[in-house]
């Protein structure tokens, strides 16, 4: 198939305590957006496993693929995982 | 212990049958030590049940002197029980009594493990370096009809089945399973692990310590035998009323009758259904039902009270409206945490079904007396003018059994 490639979209990450907002392409997790932009989060695994990133989204939407480092309790109280995760709206993250 | 004090084996080699135990058995530092090794690492110790880890990735935390246990429900619905130490570098996984995790994540280095034990993460390690060698240590655990055991011991006893198959029936029908805990009580008795036993094994001090139990339970369903001929009287109506309701239960498809197997089997056990005064629907102030809503399928409030004991460390009342379960951990010589837990329908509301005051104002009441009795033995035990003094043999019999068993369980231990 021949697509035309759409432009990858790119949204801001708002870090409400740190007060530092950083761009974050769809194709990102925002873990890795925010350690490039200098921000020091606590990660450890990158992978989902370990939670160790475990952060409360304020506000956003995103497409998390963990692999049961937060319970779903935890998804509904509003946690989401970083290291695993891209944004598919502009995020506002409580860190 | 100094070097002049004889071995345990010589201790259990002199005790005297029908007596109570010499006082280094209830003091002694090397004697506990010995208990937690024989009884409490070697058999199977009853920690909790099903509702504290009702759903994936629910955990509680165990401890039995030095033994640290985790006991978790896994993502299939199924019972894992570990020891609650990193294979790094030792830090204990979980510190809160109970929780939900995904995986089990060491605070320290966040090594990962899975709710099977498994290692899935550790940082840093070199290339060669084995997972799967590095799994959580894995401790037995088994649920009988949702009350949780578990055994350290690599080879548990044998025998958990033969139990299980034997008291499953009994304890059934109140739907452990379909509760919740309503409410849990520790507290710490200040005596040695097996004096809370031995006060929970006879009703010689009912009567004169428990003026609020005593208002639905009958002493002689736990061994008391009566003396003069008011008593003889009681114990006429509590055997016919037995006899009668014993009969309809077990018409109503509840084993009711006294099975007892406390001495001669690693996991020892007695239960029986047992008459309540009075309404005789529960154990409460006032004998009627606590919780509106009844467990299980039961339409009938009227059941009396189911008493379940298991050796070493655990005794429970079943009724019609709630359970109270309670569990025994030694915690140093000379004191001793009781756990007790109220469990109602897991649908029943507070305020709605039950009021938690009433609940639990009975066995609140009841514990604090014990803990008060088991104080002051333990009191006099430790000082100099203790001598082993004789259980009552048409009274006490019960107690004996717990400290036949005990004795016999530390010589097969010690292997003397």
């Amino acid at each position: 198939m021949n697509e035309t490639a759409e432009p990858t979209a790119s949204y801001t990450v708002e870090f409400t305590v740190s007060k530092r907002t950083v761009t974050c392409d769809a194709t990102q997790f925002v873990l890795t957006a925010a350690l490039a932009a200098g921000i020091r989060l606590p990660f450890t695994c990158r992978q989902g496993i370990c939670g160790t990133c475990k952060s409360r989204l304020i506000s956003g939407l995103y497409d998390m693929k963990h692999k049961g480092g937060i319970r779903p309790h935890e998804i509904e109280q509003g946690f989401f995982l970083p290291c695993c995760s891209k944004p598919l709206s502009d995020l506002a993250v409580e860190k | 212990m100094t070097q002049t004090q004889p071995a345990l084996s010589a201790l259990l080699a002199r005790r005297r049958l029908g007596y109570t135990l010499e006082a280094q058995f209830y003091t002694n530092e090397t004697i506990f030590r010995q208990d937690l090794d024989f009884i409490f690492a070697r058999h199977w110790i009853q920690v909790g049940v099903e509702p504290d880890i009702a759903s994936p990735g629910d955990c509680m935390i165990v401890d039995i002197g030095p033994h640290a246990i985790i006991v978790a429900r896994d993502d299939d619905g199924g019972l894992r029980a570990f020891h609650n130490v990193c294979r790094h570098r030792g830090a204990r996984l979980l510190h809160t009594a109970k929780t939900n995790v995904g995986n089990l994540v060491c605070p320290y280095h966040q090594w990962t493990y899975g709710l099977d034990g498994s290692l899935l993460f550790a940082a840093h390690m070199p290339e060669q370096f084995d997972a799967t060698c590095h799994g959580l240590r894995r401790v037995h655990v088994r649920s009988l009809a949702g009350l949780l055991f578990i055994c350290m011991a690599e080879t548990p006893p044998d025998d958990f089945d033969a139990m299980a198959q034997t008291l499953a029936p009994y304890i059934m029908p109140h739907d452990i399973r379909g509760c919740r805990v309503a409410f849990e009580e520790d507290i710490i008795e200040h005596g040695n692990w097996k004096l809370t036993m031995e006060n929970n094994r006879e009703c010689y001090h009912c009567n004169a310590a428990h003026p609020e139990l005593t208002r639905s339970i009958f002493a002689e369903g736990f061994g008391f035998a009566p003396v003069g001929a008011e008593a003889e009287a009681q114990a006429e109506r509590f055997h016919s009323m037995v006899g009668a309701l014993h009969r309809d239960w077990e018409q109503g498809g509840l084993p009711s009758r006294e099975i007892e197997d406390l001495v001669d089997r690693p996991t020892g056990f007695r239960t029986e259904r047992l008459p309540l005064e009075d309404a005789g629907e529960s154990e409460t102030l006032d004998t009627r039902v606590a919780c509106r809503k009844l467990l299980g399928k039961f339409s009938e409030k009227r059941l009396g009270a189911l008493s379940v004991w298991t050796q070493p460390n655990s005794w429970h009342h079943f009724m019609s409206d709630h359970i109270v379960s309670f569990s025994v951990f030694p915690l140093t010589p000379e004191t001793t945490l009781l756990r007790t837990k109220w469990l109602v329908h897991a649908d029943a509301v507070e305020g709605r079904d039950y009021q938690c005051a009433n609940l639990t104002a009975v066995w609140r009441a009841t514990n604090r007396q014990d803990s008060d009795l088991v104080g002051k033995a333990a009191a006099g035990i430790r000082s100099s003018g203790y001598r082993p003094g004789p259980y009552a043999p048409d009274t006490e019999s019960l107690v004996e059994k717990f400290c036949a068993w005990y004795v016999g369980r530390l010589k097969i231990g010690l292997g003397t």
